[in-house]
């Protein structure tokens, strides 16, 4: 097995130049051209950006639907959403319309926002830097994830999915290489629900988990 | 690693600082200016006071440049600046041709600091004409708006806008703050600084002191607002909220402030404070010196529940400083209070006086949710809210604006 390269990264916010949404019919038109990058910034990078880690809904559009449209049907709808399981953004974009869109079937009105509370698009820059630090053992994963920044656990268990091989956590593709006797690693690591987890509890749970892998619990 | 690194790292974990220091090393050498238009006083400064050393001691070669003007000049600036959060002010041509002029006596000075730097960072209008004086410019220029700038007085902003529109990029607090600009425009969210003298640990003995300074009975709870007496933080408001909790809770109230001396619409407010609180002896209004940072940390530290009751705020760095001090924040819900504010985790956000009241009277009664609310808003801000965050950011700023590239995803 190859050593494991520990990478870390930062994420820098941006405005995406997209007007804002005053209420649901503007926010279905600027998600129906927006770039993919904001779809995934609104998606998937909310974990590693400054906010409160434990809200209702790991999306921002579900978290807006509700505090501030009011609409607690259609923010379950897409709160439920797990973006890493759709072929890419294009395939996410077409499901999140279609909620929409059935939702105005059922609604009387278009809800609105009042001033103050409108949707802002905004996208990011992910850099991304090697940190020098490189796992050679499996063993050693968990004590290795517990030192790891935020950054780090986000771009090797989160951001990874997008990438290829498409579906899969760096740490579950380098275990992938040692054959089938880290076949309880990979087990366990299918096992965590990274949608109910700030990147602090994830890295926590990851470490636990892989530990008592080892210890065959 | 230096000593204030070191001293950064016990607070905000070895991590998120070796994380700034391998950010360092990709900009090892990278020429950066920062420029303002004063060395004291006020937030830009504070920030920079930090973040120029620690810009340095992670390897930039970074420095702190500062307009020099007339008071005539400021005078105009301070138009611009109170016209960028809406304010209607008239600033006529003859105006605006003295803030070029004495942008052009800095530039003459500054130019080849300026022109020869991989990166120039102006923080807010002052210094931004710079710009159009420095043609042969080698770095990326960036504009940095300190203030919520979403609602300018139109007539100002058009011609500000034909400055800072040059630019290779600009910076904002939060999305809410930006205007749309013709350059990428990035979100910075401010900070605090840990080991100030506003949010340094202080000895119980400290805490005391100032408890016993101001009257406060140690057996009671206190609430405690900390910002100048201006009706957009509502102290009265809050003065209402004490009032419903009072019939049912021996409470007592904080509400500190300064500077409004010499502002009349200030005065005006804290002549209605004064008026609402008196005759409470458990109502302490106090008017401190802009320099009272110990003050108002051991009041933050000895309040059971800290408040912010505005209806108009910025990022509301009070509610940060309280929440570090490990507080539940009640706080209005608006501004950058809502993104620190998480009902239930942090504090509560209302709307209302009554809302605060219902609130005050629901953490008094469940002093274990407090405290676990507290615990979990001082986590919050040492993830978020520190000024290694802040310096993380202007990394990542720089690694992406070196790189030319507009991707998603830069590998450095």
């Amino acid at each position: 097995m190859k050593p494991f390269e520990v990478m870390d990264c930062a994420l820098l916010m941006r405005m995406s130049g997209l007007p804002p949404a005053m209420n649901l019919r503007e926010l279905r038109d600027r998600i129906a051209v927006c770039d993919e990058d904001v779809l995934y910034h609104h998606f998937c990078e909310t974990t590693l950006r400054p906010t409160f880690d434990d809200p209702d809904y790991r999306n921002d559009f579900a978290v807006w639907s509700k505090l501030y449209l009011g609409d607690r049907v259609l923010a379950e709808r897409l709160g439920i959403l797990d973006p890493y399981s759709f072929g890419g953004m294009e395939e996410l974009r077409a499901v999140v319309l279609e909620i929409i869109d059935d939702r105005f079937g059922e609604l009387t009105m278009v809800p609105w926002v009042r001033s103050g509370d409108e949707f802002l698009f905004r996208k990011s820059t992910t850099v991304v830097f090697d940190t020098g630090e490189r796992i050679g053992d499996p063993k050693g994963l968990h004590r290795a994830i517990l030192r790891m920044t935020n950054g780090s656990v986000y771009y090797h268990f989160l951001e990874a999915l997008r990438r290829p091989p498409a579906g899969k956590d760096d740490f579950s593709a380098w275990l992938l290489d040692g054959g089938e006797e880290y076949a309880a690693y990979l087990r366990i690591l299918g096992s965590i629900d990274y949608q109910f987890h700030s990147l602090a509890h994830l890295r926590e749970d990851l470490a636990r988990a892989l530990r008592r892998s080892e210890s065959g619990e | 690693m230096t000593p204030r690194l070191a001293a950064y790292e016990a607070i905000a974990g070895s991590p998120a600082v070796t994380q700034l220091r391998r950010l360092g090393e990709k900009l090892a050498g990278f020429r950066i200016v920062h420029v303002n238009s004063t060395r004291e006083g006020g937030g830009v400064a504070e920030i920079l006071e930090w973040m120029v050393p620690l810009m340095v001691d992670i390897g930039l070669d970074a420095s702190w440049e500062v307009v020099h003007g007339n008071p005539r000049f400021f005078e105009i600036t301070k138009k611009l600046h109170n016209a960028l959060q809406g304010r209607a002010v008239d600033v006529p041509k003859k105006e605006w041709r003295l803030y070029q002029d004495v942008n052009e006596e800095n530039a003459d000075r500054l130019r080849p600091l300026l022109a020869e730097a991989d990166a120039v960072i102006i923080h807010d209008p002052q210094p931004a004409y710079l710009l159009k004086l420095c043609p042969d410019r080698k770095g990326k220029w960036i504009w940095r708006a300190h203030i919520d700038i979403s609602r300018p007085f139109r007539p100002v902003w058009k011609v500000l806008r034909t400055i800072v529109a040059g630019y290779d990029a600009s910076i904002f607090s939060m999305a809410e703050f930006a205007m749309p600009l013709p350059h990428p425009q990035f979100l910075v969210p401010p900070s605090i600084d840990p080991l100030s003298e506003k949010n340094r640990e202080l000895e119980l003995s400290e805490q005391d002191g100032v408890r016993a300074e101001f009257g406060i009975d140690p057996e009671r709870p206190l609430l405690v607002q900390v910002s100048r007496f201006d009706r957009f933080k509502d102290p009265i408001g809050v003065i209402r909220a004490y009032q419903l909790v009072r019939k049912v809770a021996p409470v007592q109230l904080v509400l500190a402030g300064g500077g409004a001396t010499d502002d009349p619409e200030g005065k005006e407010v804290l002549d209605d404070v004064m008026e609402a609180a008196e005759g409470d002896p458990d109502i302490h209004v106090l008017l401190l010196p802009s320099n009272a940072h110990k003050t108002i940390n051991a009041l933050q530290r000895i309040a059971d529940i800290v408040i912010q009751k505005s209806t108009r705020e910025g990022f509301g760095l009070t509610v940060t400083e309280g929440l570090w001090k490990g507080k539940p924040v009640i706080g209005g819900d608006v501004g950058g209070i809502r993104i620190q504010v998480t009902n239930h985790h942090t504090g509560f956000l209302v709307n209302t006086y009554e809302g605060a009241a219902h609130r005050i009277r629901y953490l008094l009664q469940h002093p274990k949710r407090a405290m676990e609310m507290g615990n979990a808003a001082r986590e919050f801000v040492r993830e978020n809210f520190l000024l290694t965050r802040h310096l993380r950011d202007y990394l990542a700023l720089m690694l992406t604006i070196r790189s030319g590239k507009g991707e998603r995803v830069i590998h450095v």
